[in-house]
């Protein structure tokens, strides 16, 4: 058995490394887009700058926003952060591929796409992570053992990141297009998802019961489960609305994909 | 005449939200209250109805923050301390859901009954 330590430790590695890790990819894979298309990865800085100061106006702010729409606020907020993000992904591949010629026009507005992105998804995962340190600030024994495997968790959720960049960035150019935007598609997907997820607990949207339970053959629980949950918004019990979203969102983006590949070549 | 195309374009719209709105406000949900109190669920464990939609209305009693949180019901909530949450849930088959504090895992364990 675990001591109350060591489980301790364990949980905040957990909790971290699940909110780390949904940012992680997305900026490593934007990261691997940047030096395809010859951008300076500052914007990666600012991006987590600005997202930080976000989940900490956010953290102040829950209380109050907890109360909004009869209690629903922070579903509805959290849900809207989440629907922007897969707007601007759309934007973002729109840009990719029709700017992937020899001219660098939209390099600024992929930027500021990427900078918004990143720091609407930093904001939102790192509010929970701040929420979570200040309950155990007070303790400080308590406080610096949760500390540690916040450590952990991130490091781990970077690690993660980090590989993927490397994974991708060493693909040709082409391949880095296909790759990175299909990963990204599959993030877009999760994001609409979950933002619908999100608007049935907040009873906006109808809920059903679940479409399938593969529950008993991959857990959400396990660390597969927490990858996949991260990578493509894997859920083991998602209702019709939820898969509809999914496999809509993944559509819309392909759409959009091939749409810019025409616009490209009117050019 | 375009003018008008749009009025009732607009009436339309106000008419769909208003039955909307109608709907959600006749459609009387169970209400369940749980209480978190020293990193502990009072009570423990909820029975709720089969295939209906249930409010959980959960206070935490405690200063420091819980993360309400359950893979079996995809729910999922930061609660603030001394504060309270709205949770809707369901409809669900009959089973057991357990839920627990994420923050607190150790201790803060419950469960749904749904029968």
């Amino acid at each position: 058995m675990w001591s109350n330590g060591e489980s301790m430790l364990l949980t905040s590695v957990v909790i971290v490394l699940r909110e780390v890790l949904e940012a992680s990819l997305l900026v490593s894979i934007l990261c691997a887009f940047s030096g395809m298309l010859g951008v300076s990865r500052r914007w990666v800085g600012w991006s987590l700058l600005f997202g930080l100061a976000g989940a900490i106006a956010y953290s102040f702010a829950v209380s109050i926003i907890s109360d909004w729409f009869d209690g629903v606020g922070q579903e509805v907020v959290s849900a809207a952060m989440q629907l922007l993000i897969f707007l601007l992904l759309l934007l973002f591949a729109f840009l990719v591929v029709r700017d992937s010629g020899a001219q660098r026009m939209q390099g600024r507005l992929i930027v500021l796409v990427m900078v918004l992105m990143v720091s609407i998804a930093v904001a939102r995962e790192g509010f929970e992570m701040l929420v979570y340190l200040y309950g155990f600030s007070a303790e400080l024994p308590r406080f610096m053992t949760i500390l540690a495997g916040s450590v952990i968790g991130a490091c781990i959720g970077v690690s993660v990141g980090v590989l993927i960049y490397y994974f991708v960035s060493a693909l040709s150019g082409r391949m880095v297009r296909i790759v990175g935007l299909g990963l990204l598609s599959l993030v877009a997907a999760g994001m609409l998802s979950q933002a619908v997820l999100l608007l049935i607990q907040a009873d906006w949207l109808p809920s059903q019961l679940p479409l399938w339970d593969t529950s008993e053959w991959l857990s959400e629980n396990s660390v597969t489960g927490q990858l996949l949950y991260a990578l493509i918004g894997y859920e083991a019990t998602p209702t019709a609305l939820q898969a509809f979203f999914y496999f809509g969102g993944l559509l819309l983006f392909l759409v959009v994909a091939v749409f810019s590949v025409r616009q490209r070549e009117r050019y | 005449m375009f003018f008008r195309a749009e009025k009732i374009f607009l009436h339309m719209i106000l008419i769909f939200f208003c039955s909307a709105a109608a709907t959600t406000a006749r459609a009387e949900k169970p209400v369940i209250e749980i209480e978190i109190r020293d990193h502990l669920f009072w009570p423990s464990e909820v029975t709720v109805p089969a295939n209906t939609k249930v409010k959980l209305l959960v206070f935490n009693r405690d200063p420091t923050s819980e993360e309400f949180e359950s893979y079996e019901l995809n729910r999922e909530k930061v609660i603030m301390g001394n504060k309270k949450a709205v949770i809707f849930i369901g409809p669900l088959l009959p089973g057991v859901y357990p839920f627990f504090g994420e923050f607190n895992p150790d201790t803060a364990q419950g469960k749904v009954v749904v029968e």
